[in-house]
């Protein structure tokens, strides 16, 4: 009786080895039929991608707005909940959030190409979404540069490479009058807050600490982290010339300045009773082509002499006029003193 | 009471076996994706004929791609956490002892962390750090937990709640190490994420769950007599001390495993080996296998759960079965007291 038993037991674990055997080598089989260009992605992973990209979804913000403004957003038929700018974005159907969107959510809008991003997905996400044979693309932004690269790429992959290449250089072109600008000027040492209880800030090797330094200011706190947690009282004791918050933060319609002036902690810092206080869009925290006017805005606040000189501010507002649609706007809201 | 007999255990696990049959269907049939049981059954049938091209696409990816390969995961990690929880509640003589309130997951998870750190690229380093950090773990709380020779079941309970605290706090410091993307993918991890199925073939960790289970099944009868005291079990002609070390490596290996792939999943050794003594009885050689299919259903059930209730977001699995685990371990904590 007990050898029937063990004998039918091991009978029904074969058959579901062998059930499992198969799930994975479907797996395998659907990677290989979809076929297409063959690229490498910016994490070294090679993916199939078909010649008219048609139906795109994407699993970050940054990517999102990078669609828009390569004007693919007909071709946009999923993003994430906290897919925002530009507006319009909010209406396409979502598929949960970037660090846990629903896989099955993502297969019923049919993509036949994916992307995602190592700053805000998981890679876990992008493993399974490759194991059911979908294209996914994963981006890699570490600096301002590497991120206009990637968009170049994007564009070039979803058949917008000439608007693409257009943007990317004209992009580029604001960059580079940008540091010629403030190539002589000292840096300023801010404090960028992610996030502020807990206090997070940036480390060096995210594309912020690189966007400030565009903008021609360096974060006070060294860290090999990404985003790493500080205390206040180092904030305290390295005194930076400027905080620096996103307008993500503003709760109220209040001053963020006179706001922090009341907050026990901060109100002491030098910065903060001067009122140096920079509050500028979120576009600095996304990797997209909003970035490059947060940096403007950021510069324009941080080195106010640098666009005081006769001619310069027309100079910018050219510039400005020149931007692409679906950009967000810049600073929201400045400090009185810094003006 | 019945006499235990094979044809009773069979019965009953067909019974269990019966009810996870259902389990199963119903969670292929529950998802974002709307698939309705026809099509479901139809995919199977093609898949299992090798007429694969007759499925479409998108059906094969979520029933083969998504969400079998989830419930397949489930059943696996529910069988080993309830049998471990099993173990060593028989292991340690105290109905609290669980995985997951021993520290024991914890110390799967650092070793599974620390290998992982060590050696990222050796298919199964994980699951060895995981067994190793678990065997430790158990071993450690396990002489923490005595008082005068003897296993103390309050010393022992609190010997485990410390190592557990001290153990998320090493793993904390050591998430400070790793890069924002690694970071992401542990905190998932941690709280018990199914979705990801493991590096290499499933197929073997089956097998070796299977054998491993098996090996603590071949110990219930003197499991049996120790639990009337390990004096008498001694005269009886058991060798305490091999069982004990079988019962003491095969439940680490369990929780080790379940932890590698599927994340820290708490109370589900506690809750399933509870409610199947309360329906079948309190002799091993049926508790065994009757929780392994418990677990099994009940981390089958948890999963359809957390990916179903706040849709399209999901919650780690981890978080439905603390939800209802926790109460349990209230309850039998002053059932106990009283």
């Amino acid at each position: 009786m007990r050898g029937t038993w063990r004998r039918r037991i091991s009978a029904a674990a074969g058959l579901v080895a062998l059930l499992l055997c198969g799930a994975e080598l479907r797996g395998q089989n659907a990677v290989a039929n979809s076929a297409g260009k063959i690229v490498t992605d910016e994490t070294g992973r090679r993916v199939a991608v078909p010649a008219d990209v048609k139906r795109i979804v994407t699993l970050a913000p940054d990517l999102t707005e990078t669609i828009y403004a390569l004007g693919l957003e007909e071709r946009l038929v999923g993003n994430t909940e906290v897919c925002d700018t530009p507006p319009a974005a909010k209406t396409k159907p979502h598929v949960g959030t970037p660090i846990s969107p629903n896989l099955e959510a993502i297969v019923a809008l049919h993509p036949d190409f994916v992307l995602a991003t190592t700053s805000i997905n998981r890679e876990e996400t992008v493993d399974t979404l490759r194991r059911l044979g979908i294209a996914v693309y994963t981006s890699d932004p570490h600096t301002v540069r590497n991120m206009l690269d990637s968009i170049a790429r994007i564009a070039v992959l979803t058949g917008a490479g000439e608007r693409g290449a257009e943007m990317v250089a004209q992009l580029r072109g604001r960059l580079e009058a940008l540091h010629a600008r403030l190539t002589d000027l000292p840096l300023v040492h801010v404090l960028f807050v992610v996030w502020e209880d807990p206090l997070i800030t940036v480390g060096q090797n995210t594309f912020v600490a690189d966007a400030l330094r565009w903008a021609g200011a360096e974060s006070i706190i060294v860290s090999k982290q990404n985003w790493p947690r500080v205390g206040l009282e180092e904030v305290m004791r390295l005194q930076p010339e400027y905080i620096v918050l996103t307008s993500a933060h503003m709760k109220a319609e209040g001053n963020e300045s006179t706001e922090l002036q009341k907050r026990p902690g901060w109100r002491e810092l030098r910065a903060v009773e001067l009122g140096h206080v920079a509050v500028i869009s979120e576009g600095v925290d996304r990797p997209a082509p909003g970035l490059i006017d947060a940096i403007e805005e950021l510069a324009r606040v941080l080195h106010p002499n640098a666009f005081n000189e006769n001619g310069e501010q027309e100079k910018l507002k050219l510039e400005n006029g020149a931007r692409m649609p679906g950009a967000t706007v810049g600073v929201k809201e400045l400090c009185p003193c810094a003006l | 009471m019945r006499p235990l007999t094979p044809r009773r255990i069979m019965a009953i696990c067909g019974l269990l076996f019966a009810v996870l049959f259902v389990v199963v269907v119903i969670a292929l049939r529950t998802g974002a994706y709307p698939i309705s049981l026809r099509d479901i059954v139809t995919t199977l049938f093609r898949e299992a004929l090798g007429r694969r091209d007759d499925i479409p696409l998108e059906f094969w990816q979520v029933v083969f791609g998504l969400r079998l390969p989830r419930i397949a995961l489930g059943i696996m990690v529910g069988a080993a956490l309830a049998t471990s929880g099993a173990g060593f509640q028989a292991l340690l003589r105290n109905p609290l002892a669980e995985p997951y309130v021993l520290g024991v997951s914890s110390g799967a998870a650092l070793g599974a962390m620390l290998s992982l750190m060590v050696a990222p690229h050796i298919v199964g380093v994980i699951q060895l750090g995981a067994f190793v950090g678990a065997a430790a773990t158990t071993a450690a709380v396990y002489f923490l937990g005595r008082r005068g020779g003897q296993l103390d079941s309050a010393t022992l309970l609190l010997a485990g709640i410390i190592s557990a605290s001290f153990l998320s706090a090493a793993i904390m410091f050591l998430g400070t190490t790793m890069s924002g993307r690694d970071q992401r993918g542990m905190a998932f991890w941690l709280m018990g994420d199914l979705a990801t199925p493991p590096s290499f073939h499933p197929g073997w960790l089956f097998v070796v769950l299977l054998v491993t289970i098996g090996s603590i099944y071949t110990t219930s009868s003197d499991l049996n007599l120790i639990l009337t005291g390990e004096q008498e079990a001694r005269h009886l002609g058991v060798n305490v001390n091999r069982v004990k070390l079988v019962v003491y490596l095969a439940a680490s290996l369990l929780t080790g495993l379940a932890v590698s792939v599927g994340g820290a999943i708490g109370y589900v050794g506690l809750l399933v080996p509870h409610a199947m003594r309360m329906m079948f009885g309190t002799d091993y050689r049926l508790l065994i296998p009757t929780s392994a299919i418990g677990g099994a259903i009940i981390i089958v059930v948890a999963d359809t759960l957390a990916r179903t209730v706040v849709a399209p977001t999901e919650l780690p699995v981890g978080a439905m079965t603390a939800l209802a685990g926790a109460p349990v371990f209230i309850y039998l904590m002053r059932r106990r007291v009283r």
